[in-house]
């Protein structure tokens, strides 16, 4: 077990650019994949790529980010990659199914994000979750639902 | 280091402080240095009854008062919460786990991972045994669902191993706990799953 009690900084600053470069030659740079929705903890225990056991414990006012060195050393690294986002793009078919949708999603707490006539709702859950929550809206094609992963909700 | 914060969330009546009470030795016995915050609506009623139960230094338990819904104060602006654990760490030092009752809610409340890094969902069996069929987002998304009461089954006509069945399919096999809180029953394996979570020492 690592422990690892603070974040060092980004992959992108230049303190650590030039030696994650390096390490990145010899295969030397391990990965921590997380979900988007694991990326708030700052407590947990998870597994690099490379299968290394780390235990996380950062202070209160530090986060995990896409790019969070957690380890660096002359002969390995750790940094953090965040598995891509997926949304689900709900497009109503009146006004009157908008405002129909917008009440659901509001009282649903889902994330959301606005995308000109469409709602992108984060998947945290499976897909079908969130659209057994938009009952007959769906299955009556008031609401159109199709998924998106991160590059194509940008 | 600062302590773990985990939450314990859950309707109303389904056992969150007579689970909280049946930690409090087990952790403690382990050499846990711990504290809790209890949330209710309007009064301190849980926050007392841990303080009275003899089982913690009545000092180490706090409360907050929602004031409204319960699930607003860990979900949507926990800052009172947060506020409430950085007194508790500072009145405590080398305090180690900080744990948060919520004031109890319905099945779709959550906790803020800005307030707890791994938190538990808390139902019982008397409170029917599709509750996990309603796909709540609280029994979806916690860390580890509790499912209480389990002595309670065959006097409500549940079928437990059914209900604890379709409490793993819907959370796609994440971990699922079966507890008689009152009797310590499934105490232990909750212990285990916070020291592995949180207090990283299995």
């Amino acid at each position: 077990m690592l422990r690892i009690e603070r974040v060092l900084g980004s992959r992108v600053e230049a303190a650590f650019a030039g030696a994650l470069h390096d390490l990145e030659h010899h295969g030397a740079v391990d990965v921590l994949p997380l979900a988007p929705a694991d990326v708030s903890r700052r407590r947990m225990r998870a597994q690099t790529r490379a299968g290394a056991d780390l235990a996380i414990s950062l202070p209160r006012d530090q986060t995990l980010f896409d790019g969070a060195v957690l380890l660096l050393e002359a002969d390995r690294a750790i940094v953090v990659r965040v598995n891509a986002e997926r949304w689900l793009q709900l497009s109503p078919r009146s006004i009157a199914d908008a405002v129909e949708l917008g009440y659901h999603a509001g009282n649903l707490h889902w994330r959301v994000r606005f995308a000109g006539e469409s709602l992108l709702v984060a998947l945290e859950a499976p897909v079908d979750d969130y659209v057994a929550r938009l009952g007959t809206m769906v299955s009556e094609r008031r609401v159109a639902a199709a998924v998106l992963d991160e590059g194509e909700a940008a | 280091m600062t302590a773990a914060r985990i939450g314990i969330g859950g309707p109303v009546g389904s056992g969150k402080t007579a689970l909280i009470e049946a930690l409090i030795p087990r952790l403690t016995a382990s050499g846990v240095n711990l504290a809790v915050i209890t949330n209710d609506l309007v009064t301190r009623e849980d926050a007392e009854r841990i303080r009275r139960s003899g089982l913690i230094d009545p000092a180490r338990v706090g409360a907050v008062e929602a004031g409204a819904c319960p699930h607003t104060v860990i979900r949507e602006d926990p800052t009172m919460n947060m506020v409430a654990g950085d007194e508790m760490e500072a009145k405590f030092p080398g305090l180690q786990l900080l744990i948060y009752e919520s004031g109890g809610d319905n099945l779709a409340s959550t906790f803020s991972l800005d307030l707890v890094d791994w938190w538990m969902f808390v139902i019982d069996v008397a409170g029917g045994d599709d509750i996990p069929r309603k796909r709540g987002p609280g029994v979806l998304r916690c860390d580890l669902l509790v499912v209480n009461k389990i002595d309670l089954a065959p006097h409500v006509g549940v079928n437990l191993p059914r209900m604890l069945d379709e409490a793993q399919a819907v959370r796609g096999g994440r971990p699922v706990l079966a507890t008689n809180c009152r009797r310590g029953d499934g105490v232990a394996e909750i212990a285990a799953a916070i020291d592995a979570a949180v207090l990283f020492r299995t």
